[in-house]
């Protein structure tokens, strides 16, 4: 019971992480952001690449990562977003199409077979008899800092009351000077950086391998679907639900099971309450 | 030089004409009224000064053209704006809401919010609250609020008292007469209400169909019966 506890509290707290970004660009710019997941695994591949193919210090590996998500969010949002702004259909199909040609072009530069992450701290640590490892309890811990980082970014900065404006009434934000495109701008910068960080953790609690951005991707949408418009805090808790339903049924089921109930949540949540379990327009 | 020049506007959504060649002048410290039935093309006005609509003509301020400039830009140039529909952030307090408006005048935060909460003292007592819990007249305060925080110099007004009891409609008359007064601020309103109207502003314009139909001051338009008869009902 008290590993189920702390296996679920960890990683949810890496889905957090992992959703987060997501959750911002759907809450800001109401875009499904289906190349999501390949900003995880590029930041996953690009930390492996910096740390350890150039044996590079691994804080180095995450920043160039980091640094990397923030130029896919704004290129994506100045090349495809904005130009086919308002057409959410083209833009969602369009971010779907760039996943997989994002996943080519992985395949073409570390090829297909699957590549272990070293964790990024190593060792393991023994929590009430369970055993837990540094590399999640650490990625846990940076998550909860990021996560409270950004709530304060949003709640306190002029920046985040105006992200919180765009997404709330674009005409109100105009009116009060905030240019809602350079918002947009900020946010998927913001997005981009939060997936690839989470990419770096989530590749190390898993595997690097090409096709590791859709699981990410799945447990986003399922976020944001849970959650209804995504809030901060109503991230947080969706993320928490749905990563103690999968430690659960890893433990008393079967681990085959992992994302089935995942899926089987967001089609009871889209037939039961469509509009999701928090549904309000707030960061 | 005029302070606000409006000169032959057209305004579109999309395909779909809104306003056809209006012209309208404001001096510097003036309360002019824009009224007009529903559909009019009153919010279209303000809209485009604005920078929200698609417009042909031109727009200028203390002589600097305000045509093809994002709301932004607009917002820095001094002008204010209250609309109809309040555009406020729902989930976000009062006090945040405010905090908003002042996302281009940060250095003068201080100052503008002892104003705003001089003129709506209910605003600072109810500062914590979310602005969809609140009341019509409490959300049009918060409105004029927001608008003020941006520090303008023109002040664009939009229907004020629409489905607001007479009271409040009072009070917004009375505060759109201080800030006019004791701040300096050149006001532009649309309204339905010609005694709404016809109470406050020094020159009204009168709009129907998206074209201009007649002009005049103030005295000059209660005092003509057939005008009042044709545009404002008899009032």
């Amino acid at each position: 019971m008290l590993q189920i506890l702390i296996q679920g509290l960890l990683l949810s707290g890496l889905y957090a992480l992992i959703a987060m970004g997501f959750t911002l660009i759907f809450s800001i710019g109401r875009v499904l952001n289906l190349a999501y997941g390949a900003y995880l695994m590029v930041g996953g591949y690009i930390y492996f690449w910096v740390s350890q193919s150039l044996g590079m210090p691994k804080l180095i590996g995450v920043a160039v990562a980091a640094a990397l998500g923030v130029l896919m969010g704004v290129l994506k949002y100045r090349l495809i977003v904005k130009t086919l702004k308002g057409d959410h259909v083209a833009v969602e199909i369009s971010t779907l199409i760039l996943a997989v040609v994002i996943q080519a072009g992985i395949v073409l530069v570390f090829g297909d077979s699957s590549k272990i992450l070293l964790p990024i701290v190593p060792g393991v640590i023994n929590v009430a008899g369970a055993s837990v490892t540094f590399n999640i309890l650490i990625a846990t811990l940076i998550s909860w800092a990021i996560l409270l980082g950004l709530y304060a970014f949003v709640r306190l900065t002029h920046t985040g009351r105006a992200m919180q404006a765009v997404s709330m009434d674009a005409k109100g934000a105009a009116i009060s000077g905030i240019d809602p495109d350079r918002i947009n701008l900020i946010t998927w910068g913001i997005s981009g950086a939060l997936g690839a960080i989470g990419g770096v953790f989530f590749a190390s609690y898993t595997q690097l391998s090409p096709s590791m951005w859709v699981a990410p991707l799945i447990i986003s949408v399922a976020v944001v679907i849970v959650g209804g418009i995504g809030s901060i805090l109503g991230t947080l808790v969706v993320a928490h639900i749905v990563g103690f339903l999968e430690v659960i049924v890893v433990a008393t089921l079967a681990p085959e099971l992992r994302g089935v109930f995942t899926m089987l949540l967001i089609i009871g949540v889209l037939i039961t309450r469509p509009q999701g379990l928090f549904g309000r327009e707030e960061l | 030089m005029s302070y606000l020049e409006i000169e032959n506007l057209s305004a579109f959504y999309g395909k779909a004409q809104a306003l056809t060649d209006i012209s309208i002048t404001v001096q510097p410290g003036e309360i002019v009224a824009v009224v007009g039935p529903n559909g009019a093309g009153k919010s279209t006005l303000l809209d485009s000064i604005m920078g929200l609509v698609k417009i042909e003509g031109d727009i200028k301020l203390r002589g600097h053209s305000l045509a093809g400039r994002a709301p932004s830009e607009i917002v820095r140039h001094g002008v204010g704006y209250a609309p109809e529909r309040f555009n406020l952030f729902p989930y976000m307090s009062v006090r945040d809401n405010l905090m908003v408006g002042a996302f281009t005048a940060r250095e003068d935060i201080q100052s503008n919010l002892e104003m705003v909460h001089k003129l709506f003292p209910r605003l600072e007592e109810r500062e914590g609250q979310e602005t969809s819990t609140q009341s019509g007249g409490e959300r049009q305060m918060v409105s004029f609020g927001r608008a003020l925080m941006t520090s303008p110099e023109l002040l664009l007004v939009d229907e004020p008292t629409i489905g607001l009891a007479p009271k409040i409609c009072h009070e917004i008359a009375e505060v759109v007469r201080k800030l006019n007064k004791d701040y300096g601020l050149t006001v532009v309103i649309t309204e339905q209400n010609a005694n709404f109207a016809l109470s406050l502003a020094s020159r009204i314009y009168v709009l129907e169909s998206g074209r201009m139909q007649t002009s005049g001051t103030a005295d000059e338009l209660r005092n003509d019966k057939r005008l009042l008869e044709a545009y404002f009902g008899g009032h």
